[in-house]
């Protein structure tokens, strides 16, 4: 115990000693006037990233503020210029409370993508790995699972899904669809048989997913399996222990992009649903509608993306879990360590001063008081 | 240095292109004259004499024409609008009515607004709904113009009486387009088949639904006969033909709703489509099992009495040759019966699918801009340059087809001239009986009321905001509801949307052309059908 507690005394004294030293060190600093040479490099800086800053500002900043202003407004763009009238609050309730479509699509959408993002991420991270193996013409394959991205974009998914070729043939989509309906309530129905009848759609989604994988699986080091494998280890603990846990921040990213993905293509009915609503000629809607209607959607990605940044950020490896409770162990200890110094300061204080007020004496167990 | 100077000129370039980007376009006011004068000069063009009006610009100006109407023919039009006025340079852009991305709204509307939304508006336009064209106030009040001009004065009699196009105020806003009168096309060959006569020309609406009900009956070759095929539904119909008053759909008579004679005509068609008068649908089982193709049609099956179908699929379907050749249908035209024997007997309002058009707010030149438009829609002279255009066959669309057969509307003046001609070419190759049918039926078409959608403020408002968001229609259709369950709360919900409108598009954030005593009326409407 003694010698546990001398060794945090220690480093505790050492980090004290540490941050009095910067302390010094920032009072004693001269402040150098910037040199020409430096003011240049850094005019030259700006002037290199002044295209992204302006463009950030322009394309970025301004259009989210704007869509901000326009979602408190009702907007008619009229060849003369755009008329407002300001509602406040009056397109987000009405959205919520009066509009047919949008709660229900929100709740089909926020469901068929908690559905098909692990489906998506699981089925690149196996054809990832397949890719990986040591195969004949595996550039031609890798080519092969990249081509939907570059040639399905667009009108032409929206063709091949109008022509039936999202799903499988294979797969008798009309009684599986007919079977979840039975079973499961509308809202978690149709996302779910939605799956079935998409498939190939869903599966086409990989193509990136699969690329991000194949480099992330490229910079493990060997060593580790081989190391892996002296001790006795299977391919499927190998896959667990050491892949798995090295991908991990791969997988959240390919989380992040598919549910941009999936909420951002053609093929999604609330983008449409946006864009129907600001060309509508009904009085409600608008440019502003539309706006209100974009800034809650954008909320509920927003939540959906949180929701599976949670799940992938939390979980940190056994080392790293160890050490960072060892460190708010210790921070406890010190904190309880000080309270009490500081308490029996006080307690001596008090009572220095009681003894000095009242002439209190100490019993001396003679039995007078 | 080197990439110090490319950075910078980068720099420069994009800031350039941002501020050229975000520019608009150049201003003016252009300079019309503020009235029709009348005044024309003849221009012989192609053997036919141009009335060139006088009073408009001689300087050299661009009008932009954005329509869904048949692209090969406007651009004929467009033209020989250019011959007669060299001065004017007119720009023809076509996007077609419904085309849009998958979930999105219609890609018309979508064009227009972009359009708009660019500072890149067109001068004359059509609008596939009114509502759309009001509350972004592109419709121009063209009354200036529309009041002094003649020719507008010889217009189908509903289009001045009823004041399609003004929307129930004192401008002009809109006028009729295209116009494709609603008929009831008999198969005259069927009739024969089964022993029932030919009905009379002044027939009823009751001798009407009792033909449909004649007519059903199983045919002696093994198949189903029927008494009506469906694509224009009766309930629309009925509620123009019910009464002479009734000015727009759901009882609309100029200043507010009723549904009550809607849901007379919803309930007997649903109730004829319950009780198996009307031919199955395409893309449905029971077609499937009639015509013994899933994809059949109808109108193929000879097997029909009479058919709502659409004016259009007369000329496009049925009188082409390779129809006439492998179907043997004789099919004429009977005018839309009216409901009273009294009405029946004499020219009488009948639905009609009109699609306006009107100079946009933004236009500089509207007095030139309102001739285009009218060359394009009513005017004798765009009607002599379209019928040339039909009558020649060598003019095809992109598919090859005559011009003829894609889509023709029907002259909406009453010049005898143009009545003539277009007759003489409409009825082309047909023996003088027929031709009869034809021509008694042109003359009685002209009290045409559109549907609510292009000519009442606030409709298509209704139909999103109530009618189709409950599926009234599919509900009455399947037998689950009655139609008059909706008639007074429908009543109600359409007034309001109606006087909420009238409100926001005319009221003194627009167009600021109500008065106070409108204004008071319409928000009465609304304090009252709210209550």
């Amino acid at each position: 115990m003694s010698e546990k507690n001398e060794k945090k005394e220690v480093e505790l004294l050492s980090a004290r000693e540490e941050r009095r030293r910067k302390r010094e060190e920032k009072k004693n600093r001269v402040k150098v006037k910037q040199g020409k040479l430096a003011k240049r490099d850094a005019m030259v800086g700006l002037a290199f990233i002044s295209p992204w800053i302006i463009g950030a500002c322009v394309f970025l900043l301004y259009p989210m503020g704007a869509s901000f202003w326009y979602s408190l407004n009702n907007i008619r763009q009229t060849p003369l210029g755009k008329k407002y009238t300001f509602l406040g609050q009056g397109n987000y309730t009405e959205i919520l409370f009066r509009d047919a479509d949008f709660p229900l699509e929100i709740i089909d959408y926020i469901t068929s993508t908690l559905l098909s993002v692990p489906i998506i991420v699981v089925f690149a991270l196996i054809i990832a790995m397949m890719l990986n193996q040591n195969i004949k013409a595996k550039g031609f394959f890798r080519s092969i699972f990249f081509l939907p991205v570059i040639i399905v974009s667009g009108p032409i998914l929206g063709m091949l899904t109008a022509e039936g070729a999202g799903s499988i043939t294979a797969i008798d989509t009309q009684s599986i669809t007919q079977a979840i309906s039975n079973f499961l309530p509308r809202a978690l129905a149709t996302p779910v048989s939605d799956l079935f009848t998409n498939m190939i759609t869903i599966l086409w989604y990989s193509g990136v997913q699969i690329l991000i994988f194949l480099s992330a699986l490229q910079k493990i080091d060997r060593s580790m399996y081989e190391a892996a494998k002296i001790d006795g280890g299977s391919g499927w603990e190998c896959f667990w222990k050491i892949t798995l846990p090295t991908i991990k921040p791969m997988i959240l990213l390919n989380c992040v992009y598919t549910i941009i993905a999936i909420s951002n293509n053609d093929q999604n009915t609330i983008i449409g649903l946006i864009q129907s609503s600001m060309f509508s000629g009904i009085k409600e809607k608008g440019y502003g509608y539309a706006s209100a209607m974009a800034w809650m959607y954008s909320l509920i990605v927003l939540l959906i993306v949180g929701i599976f940044a949670v799940i992938f950020l939390a979980k940190k490896d056994v080392y790293e879990r160890q050490v960072k409770k060892m460190k708010k162990a210790m921070r406890k200890e010190i904190s309880t360590r000080k309270k009490i110094e500081r308490r029996s300061a006080r307690n001596a204080k008090k009572i220095q001063k009681a003894r000095q007020k009242r002439g209190y004496k100490s019993y001396t167990g003679s039995g007078d008081y | 240095m080197k990439k110090k100077i490319v950075s910078l000129l980068l720099t420069a370039a994009m800031v350039a292109g941002l501020a050229t980007g975000c520019g608009g376009g150049p201003g003016g006011t252009g300079n019309s004259a503020p009235d029709v004068s009348g005044e024309t000069e003849e221009v012989v063009i192609n053997g036919i004499t141009y009335h060139k009006a006088t009073d408009i610009t001689e300087d050299k100006i661009e009008l932009t024409y954005f329509h869904f109407d048949q692209k090969e023919t406007v651009e004929y039009l467009a033209e020989r609008f250019m011959e007669i006025y060299p001065n004017i340079k007119v720009h023809v852009i076509y996007n077609q009515v419904g085309e849009s991305s998958p979930g999105a709204g219609d890609g018309y509307n979508d064009v227009l607004a972009a359009m708009v939304g660019d500072k890149k508006t067109p001068d004359v336009i059509m609008s596939s709904d009114c509502d759309f064209a009001l509350s972004n106030m592109l419709y121009k009040d063209i009354s200036p113009w529309y009041n002094t001009d003649p020719e507008t004065k010889n217009l189908a009699d509903t289009v001045n009486d009823c004041g399609l196009g003004c929307f129930e105020t004192n401008g002009r806003f809109a006028v009729p387009v295209k116009f494709f009168p609603t008929a009831m096309l008999v198969d005259l060959n069927v009739l024969e088949t089964l022993n029932l006569k030919a009905p009379k020309r002044d027939w009823t609406w009751s001798e009407m639904i009792q033909l449909i009900k004649d007519a059903t009956q199983k045919g002696t070759d093994g198949m189903q006969y029927y008494g009506i095929g469906v694509y224009n539904r009766l309930d629309s119909y009925y509620g123009i033909a019910a009464a002479q008053t009734i000015k727009g759909e759901f009882g609309f008579n100029g200043d507010s709703f009723d549904l009550a004679t809607w849901a007379v005509g919803e309930q007997e068609f649903s109730d004829l489509k319950l009780a198996g008068y009307a031919a199955p649908a395409t893309g449905t089982l029971e077609m499937e099992e009639w015509m013994g193709d899933f994809d059949g049609w109808c109108g193929a099956s000879g097997h029909v009495a009479l058919f709502s179908e659409a004016f259009w699929t007369f000329q496009g379907t049925w009188n082409t040759d390779a129809y006439k050749e492998q179907y043997d249908l004789d099919i004429v035209p009977y005018v839309v019966p009216a409901v009273s024997a009294e009405d029946a007997t004499k020219d009488h309002h009948a639905i009609a699918t009109i699609d306006f058009g009107g100079v946009t707010t933004s236009c500089k030149y509207p007095r030139e801009a309102y001739e285009l438009l009218k060359f394009m829609s009513y005017g004798v002279d765009g009607w002599k340059t379209r019928i040339e255009a039909y009558n020649n066959k060598e003019l095809v669309n992109a598919s090859g087809l005559a011009l003829k057969y894609d889509v023709m509307p029907c002259p909406i003046t009453k010049d005898q001239e143009v009545w003539d001609a277009y007759t003489d070419m409409y009825c082309e190759g047909m023996d003088d009986t027929h031709k009869g049918y034809w021509k008694e039926y042109f003359a009685s078409v002209m009290q045409p009321i559109p549907f609510g959608w292009t000519s009442i403020a606030g409709y298509w408002n209704f139909c999103d905001g109530y009618f189709n968001k409950i599926g009234i229609h599919d509900l009455v259709d399947k037998g689950s509801k009655k139609a008059a369950d909706y008639a007074d709360e429908g009543t109600r919900q359409a007034n309001s949307y109606h006087a909420e409108a009238m409100l926001d598009y005319f009221g003194p954030d627009k167009y600021d052309i109500l008065t106070d005593e409108q204004i008071a009326k319409y928000e009465a409407m609304i304090i009252e059908q709210n209550e």
